[in-house]
């Protein structure tokens, strides 16, 4: 457990001494404030109390896209890197598992999203606080946790899914591009039976609360389970490449 | 010494734990196409060995396929009686290697680079880490970052990074490419000085011959990923049964001819008249013979000089002459 928490420690430090490693985390700030701002100018009806508006904006509609985006482009190039960089022949020529060091990297991209989430939900609270105040509404913490809920499933799946590609394609561009035009896309419905066993319709599970399914005949445990299958596909595709890779 | 002694051969089969690495029958196929193809060679503790050949030839390949950073195709590496393909984690941890040019993270510096390595061995003494970074002799320069590091400065970091955790066999891949020719002398320096300090196996890759000529015991030559010779540098002309080639200046060319060729040991393999020099190749218990029937006829000799074949004119030998890079 300590050679894996030290792992751990080596992927977090080559990711934090990075010098562009505080601009994610001030374009979500940023990003929260403007969101708040608007709201508020717009005369404050929309939302009144700050738990209101935290769960509305953390949702994969609001906030919670640009952070999956953010969580992506930190995500790419984890794997990617090290083979541009040349630095994956250090990395493999230890006493270490391939599959040690990979998982090691992708529970450094999880923590890393999650930094990103914490960093979201106490800025949307304290714009909201600010701008709309602490009681009033019927928005609770229960709400809060459900719209945390679903902007965790739906970053965690597409940071997945760049991580996966970051180690297919071992190029961060192609992992960036591939990953956000899908982020582009994932709005698309396509109107055809086959179209609901796909990722995209199925990544923002918010959408059961409104009652309206993005395709007939789809419920919340449907999405849920489709998700599951899409994340076990990913994972098993990163590593089973990542143990037999030749390096070059 | 074309091939292995057949002792070394048999217990390469069984693992021998005396040996630090054992290629047993490497093949590496890739699209269909050989790219090394059966290799066998051993090392034993304590010895510098190059692997030599030209561009191409499958040096890379070989030494990727020890680290485990490529498949074999077939056969097995044992590091230290480790099988690679088997024992991946216990026959890497007595190899530290270089592969290649040494890359590091550029926006860390040296020491947290190191550290990164350090995090991933087992039982590290507090104190390596100061003792490689001495014997490397980046003490100043631990705390700059990686980018606003020389080549040279790069090459001595990997070198530190090789041996923190104390290997049995130090791998150099093409350790002097891109070096200017102080750095290249500086390289062998510290090459000389780690085997005499950490006592290990060296197995450094060139085409650079003069490189292998001048540190190592043995070259392992190959040509198209295969195993063309191994010889021994060291000990090539310590034999006494074996023959000499010796060039003489003497001032009558013509005549110090006639007298070689008369006498049924020597052979003439040369005549200059312009340099006023011969060659003659003849066994070592043979020369105070031709020296004494050279006086005898009264011919003035200058000079008796080892006419030595130097390891780049063997090598042009070995591989045809007209691939080297």
């Amino acid at each position: 457990m300590r050679k894996f928490s030290n792992l751990i420690v080596n992927e977090w430090v080559k990711l934090a001494k990075k010098r562009s490693f505080a601009v994610p985390f001030l374009i979500v700030i940023a990003v929260s404030v403007l969101l708040g701002y608007v709201a508020h100018l717009s005369g404050g009806t929309e939302f009144n109390s700050a738990a209101g508006f935290t769960t509305v904006m953390l949702l994969p509609t609001g906030v919670g896209q640009i952070l999956a985006m953010l969580a992506m482009i930190g995500t790419a190039g984890i794997v990617a890197r090290e083979h541009s960089q040349g630095t994956i022949k250090f990395l493999l020529i230890r006493s270490r598992s391939r599959t040690a060091i990979l998982a090691s990297k992708y529970a450094t991209v999880l923590l890393y999203s999650l930094a990103l989430l914490t960093t979201a939900i106490l800025s949307l609270f304290i714009i909201g606080l600010l701008w709309f105040g602490a009681a009033g509404g019927n928005a609770g913490a229960g709400d809060i946790a459900r719209s945390v809920l679903y902007v965790a499933v739906y970053a965690l799946l597409y940071v997945t899914l760049t991580f996966m590609l970051s180690v297919l394609t071992s190029s961060t561009g192609v992992a960036i591009g591939a990953s956000l035009f899908a982020v582009m896309l994932d709005k698309l419905i396509i109107q055809r039976e086959f179209y609901k066993y796909m990722l995209f319709p199925n990544l923002d599970l918010s959408v059961y609360q409104g009652g309206e399914p993005p395709l007939p005949g789809m419920t919340q445990t449907f999405s849920v389970l489709v998700l599951a299958a899409y994340m076990i596909l990913f994972i098993l595709a990163a590593f089973t490449v990542f143990r037999r890779r030749d390096v070059a | 010494m074309k091939q292995m002694p057949t002792e070394a051969r048999t217990s390469a089969e069984q693992g021998n734990r005396n040996l630090v690495l054992q290629m047993n029958k490497v093949s590496k196929v890739i699209k269909g196409k050989t790219i090394v193809d059966g290799l066998t060679f051993d090392i034993r503790p304590g010895e510098i060995v190059g692997l030599l050949g030209p561009n191409g030839a499958g040096k890379t390949t070989t030494i990727r396929m020890m680290t485990g950073l490529i498949r074999m195709s077939a056969g097995d590496v044992l590091i230290n009686g480790h099988s690679v393909r088997s024992d991946f984690l216990q026959a890497i941890s007595y190899v530290g290697a270089i592969i290649e040019n040494p890359e590091f993270y550029p926006h860390l510096s040296g020491l947290d680079n190191l550290k990164q390595y350090i995090r991933m061995t087992d039982n590290i003494s507090a104190s390596r880490l100061d003792e490689v970074v001495q014997l490397v002799g980046l003490q100043d320069a631990m705390n700059k970052k990686v980018k606003a590091y020389s080549l040279g400065m790069r090459q001595r970091l990997g070198i530190a990074q090789a041996l923190l955790h104390s290997p049995k066999l130090l791998i150099l891949d093409e350790p002097t490419n891109g070096l200017d020719p102080a750095g290249i002398r500086e390289m062998r320096e510290y090459m000389r000085r780690i085997a005499e300090v950490e006592g290990i196996s060296i197995l450094i890759s060139s085409h650079m011959l003069a490189e292998i000529e001048q540190i190592c015991h043995r070259a392992v030559v190959i040509q198209n990923g295969k195993l063309v010779k191994v010889t021994s540098i060291s000990a090539a002309d310590e034999s006494a049964t074996g023959e000499v080639e010796l060039s003489i200046r003497v001032d009558d060319v013509k005549q110090a001819s006639g007298i070689v060729q008369s006498m049924q040991a020597a052979k003439l393999t040369g005549a200059e008249e312009a340099r006023s020099e011969i060659y003659v190749t003849l066994p070592d218990l043979a020369v105070p013979e031709l020296v004494a029937a050279l006086s005898e006829a009264r011919i003035g000799v200058y000079r008796i000089a080892e006419h030595k074949q130097s390891l780049e004119d063997e090598f042009l030998k070995w591989t045809g002459g007209n691939q080297i890079a």
